[in-house]
């Protein structure tokens, strides 16, 4: 079957922004025109809310200090006009999972959420050198704990394997070297007995008697290195370019780069480690449109319940917080990947929990249910070439209510 | 439009018919079929994923893992209680159990564990004292991580129930690993395999606003997309083949947990551990037994405060639980079925804190079923040689218990699902044949 102008163009919103835009499809003039617009970051940025920093760590575990920032975040995934910016915070965030089932302090994920908001689109070394010392990270992979003579090696290890050279990129000694170089770090946490109050609350701070200065071999440089310095080195090493490059054109193609491909992008992408430029030439490779790409991912719940969202949701947040609900009982929650190498991905997103409680999307439209045609129904989710067994399901339903409920799960949603 | 709703209708019908006809005359052979492990391992998309499944050597009919998870830190000190111990009393004051039922000369079960004593008493109970884990830190999430991966110092990107399931089912049997409690369980987070939560007897049933009447209906109808003839190798096929699969675990699990509401006189909604072993025992009496059933989300052992009665409360729940889901078992001649072991992810500080206990470290852990080697195991931790924190040190590497049950009851190889070769301290029968693995040497 041959692929429409108008799937192809839905293909390239989906996979630049998070979820389907339907109305954006019908208003592209050409693949060009969509790629520019999802692309485009002249509108203003969101400016996000201050928040209060809590005064201490009992108030600042209140659940309920979730809901702006929650509100804040989706509000954006779903309205926001710099779709390629929502692509890459999620991405970043999945990228550097980092739970609050451990963290704790819905205003540290906030503090990291503006990190992510503000060097998203930015550059990938700058981002890196935040993360090392970010406070909810710190808590995260226990930087914390990791003081001279005290050694926690968790985030050490995840920084190389998970986050920049990957896993054949270095030794246990490097593991040890870094975990050395990163001692020091603390959370400014209110109201303790050693709060600094001349320092920002729950801002990262350094103490210098708890850091390690003394010297360390790391990927083969030696002197007394510290966390910058690692990152550094981090940041040389032609791995960390080269897994960067090569995961983001896997979020964006759907199946990983040949090596002639993903060399090239590495080459070019460690010369300044500017996020935007890479992106810009994973899209313009004829891969990211051919016919292979399009519908060669499974669709994460995010998508299908933004998809479903910008689709049905009226104005309330009726929609969201069904959405909300349904992203909690399938665990792809934001701020709550299952563990530190992020959100389950692929087949993963099939199995049996995931796929039945898909139905519970049908909570989004406020009732009664619009009253749509199979094909106009699959439109609205951003789905424009309909297979044979899909449209005779669809027109079968005995009911508006069915027909609906049905298209939000039909096979063509499940991909994307 | 009359016209129109009744030829819907009959649609509905036809699908309905094809749906069911799709299952088969028996819904078990139905779920395996349609799930297809064919098209799931032919995807060369997927050739990462397709280790053979079922690569061991051995068979494990008719036999289930119940893990029941005590969350919040379970005080071991005041459920196996070493009543004999100055130092016990001396520690915990108030909070001490005064009227353990002694086991021996040495320590006692928490009074309401009536249940549990007697099984004691006819060899079907498998204490081990001084479970931990090298290291311990308090933090409830930090240490429930490793207990969920079953690897010491990581980060858990899968369970360690997960790996198993991943080497010995794959994404074959929908309904090969069941979590009964708020949601699927990081233990059982796999690779390639999955997990099917449920809450109550609804089993595995979407939520869906009242303006949809007929969630049967919606079923059977959703498994219309799901196109047999489509055998193109591709990720189109994969989603037909799940959404069979989905269906079919649903209205499975559906079949099978009819009634169990009625047996147990409750209506469907949030239940307590007695019903989620009812659910247990359904399941594992059923032609679609589980290898693994996961209990969670009961219960709230961080006693911090108000110690005494709270645990005392969720003893009792525990004891009433575990006796009614042994007599389900027994009356359908299938005791032989199960296994259960207890987990919690860390024990109490050895001292009271005036109402409650702080958290702590090592605990205890019980195995319950005919293939267990009933008695004490493991050495009791020290109440004069605490830590510096006034924590137990641990005398049991509590992944010496998911070996032996690796080993011994799911049939597995424990140092490949672990990453580690762990002491093994002899807790179920290898002398029973049925219990026996070719990955003991």
């Amino acid at each position: 079957m041959s692929i429409s102008t108008r799937e192809t163009t839905s293909h390239v919103f989906r996979r630049l922004g998070l979820g389907a835009f339907p109305d954006r499809v019908v208003a592209s003039d050409g693949l060009e025109d969509a790629i520019a617009a999802a692309l485009d970051l002249a509108s203003p940025a969101a400016v996000p809310p201050e928040l209060e920093p809590p005064s201490s760590m009992e108030s600042a575990r209140d659940r309920e200090a979730n809901r702006p920032i929650l509100e804040f975040w989706f509000e954006q995934m779903l309205t926001s006009d710099r779709l390629i910016e929502e692509r890459l915070i999620w991405f970043w965030h999945d990228h550097f999972a980092t739970s609050i089932l451990k963290v704790k302090v819905p205003y540290l994920m906030w503090l990291q959420h503006l990190t992510f908001r503000r060097l998203a689109t930015g550059n990938f070394a700058d981002l890196l050198h935040a993360i090392a010392i970010d406070p909810a990270m710190l808590m995260y992979l226990d930087g914390t704990q990791n003081r001279r003579g005290a050694v926690n090696e968790n985030f050490g290890r995840e920084v190389m394997e998970l986050f920049t050279v990957g896993h054949g990129n270095f030794h246990e000694d490097d593991v040890i070297a870094a975990s050395r170089a990163f001692t020091g770090w603390v959370v400014n946490i209110p109201d303790r007995r050693w709060t600094l109050p001349d320092r920002a609350p729950w801002s990262a701070v350094f103490v210098p008697f708890r850091h390690d200065n003394g010297p360390k071999t790391f990927h083969g440089t030696t002197g007394p290195i510290d966390t910058a310095g690692a990152i550094d080195v981090l940041l040389d090493h032609p791995a960390t370019a080269r897994s960067i490059a090569s995961k983001l054109y896997t979020e964006l193609v759907g199946a990983p780069p040949d090596e002639a491909t993903r060399d090239s992008l590495a080459v070019d992408f460690r010369r300044d480690y500017e996020v935007m430029p890479l992106v810009e030439s994973i899209v313009g490779h004829p891969d990211f449109t051919s016919a292979t790409a399009i519908r060669s991912k499974v669709a994460t719940p995010l998508e299908r319940a933004l998809g479903a969202v910008r689709g049905f949701g009226d104005k309330t947040d009726l929609a969201v917080r069904a959405a909300a609900r349904y992203l909690d009982v399938v665990d792809y929650f934001p701020f709550r990947p299952p563990n530190v190498a992020g959100y389950p991905e692929g087949p993963r997103l099939l199995g049996p929990h995931q796929l039945i409680h898909g139905f519970d999307l049908a909570h989004v439209p406020r009732a009664p249910v619009p009253d749509l045609t199979p094909e106009a129904l699959l439109n609205r989710l951003g789905v424009f070439d309909i297979s044979e067994s899909t449209f005779a399901v669809l027109e079968n339903a005995s009911t508006p209510e069915t027909r609906f409920a049905l298209a939000i799960n039909s096979p063509e949603v499940m991909l994307t | 439009m009359k016209h129109a709703r009744a030829v819907d209708a009959e649609c509905v019908l036809t699908t309905r018919r094809r749906f069911l006809a799709t299952l088969g005359a028996g819904a078990a052979v139905a779920v395996g079929g349609t799930w297809g492990m064919s098209v799931w391992s032919r995807d060369p998309a997927f050739a990462g994923l397709t280790l053979p499944a079922a690569t061991y050597g051995i068979d494990t009919p008719n036999r289930t893992l119940v893990v029941i998870e005590m969350g919040g830190g379970n005080d071991g000190l005041n459920m196996v209680v070493p009543y004999a111990d100055n130092r016990y009393h001396d520690l915990r004051g108030d909070l001490a159990i005064s009227d353990p039922l002694p086991l021996d000369d040495h320590v006692g079960l928490h009074p309401a564990l009536t249940n549990i004593a007697m099984k004691y008493s006819a060899g079907d109970v498998a204490i081990v004292e001084g479970v931990g884990y090298e290291s311990p830190d308090l933090s409830h999430f930090s240490s429930m991580s490793t207990w969920w991966s079953g690897q010491q110092g990581s980060a858990g990107r899968t369970g360690w129930l997960g790996r198993y399931l991943d080497a010995a089912v794959g994404g074959d049997e929908p309904l090969a690993a069941v979590t009964i409690g708020p949601g699927p369980s990081p233990a059982l987070l796999g690779e390639r395999s999955f997990q099917v939560a449920i809450q109550d007897v609804s089993g595995l049933s979407p939520n869906v606003p009242p303006w949809i009447d007929d969630k049967v209906e919606l079923m059977a109808m959703w498994t219309g997309f799901a196109n047999p003839s489509l055998d193109a190798p591709d990720l189109a096929a994969l989603v037909d083949v799940a959404i069979a699969g989905s269906a079919g675990a649903a209205d499975t699990l559906q079949s099978i947990l009819e009634g169990v509401g009625a047996q147990t006189d409750r209506a469907p909604g949030p239940t307590g551990l007695g019903e989620y072993l009812q659910l247990a025992a359904r399941l594992i009496t059923s032609s679609e037994q589980p290898r693994v059933i996961y209990v969670h989300g009961w219960g709230d052992f961080d006693t911090h405060q108000g110690q005494l009665n709270r645990q005392g409360a969720m003893m009792e729940q525990l004891d009433a639980a575990i006796g009614s889901f042994w007599e389900t078992l027994e009356i359908a001649e299938a005791a032989d079925r199960a296994l259960i072991m207890t987990t919690s992810e860390f024990g109490r500080r050895a001292a009271s804190n005036g109402s409650g206990t702080d958290h702590g470290t090592a605990s205890c852990a019980l195995l319950l079923g005919p293939a267990v080697v009933g008695g004490r195991h493991g050495e009791p931790p020290s109440l004069s040689r605490l830590d510096t924190r006034g924590t137990l040190v641990h005398t049991v590497d509590y992944r010496s218990i998911y070996t032996s049950v690796l080993d011994y009851w799911l049939g597995a190889d424990a140092t490949e699902v672990l990453g580690a070769s762990v002491e093994r301290i002899g807790l179920l029968r290898p002398e029973d044949p049925k219990v026996a693995s070719p990955f003991v040497h």
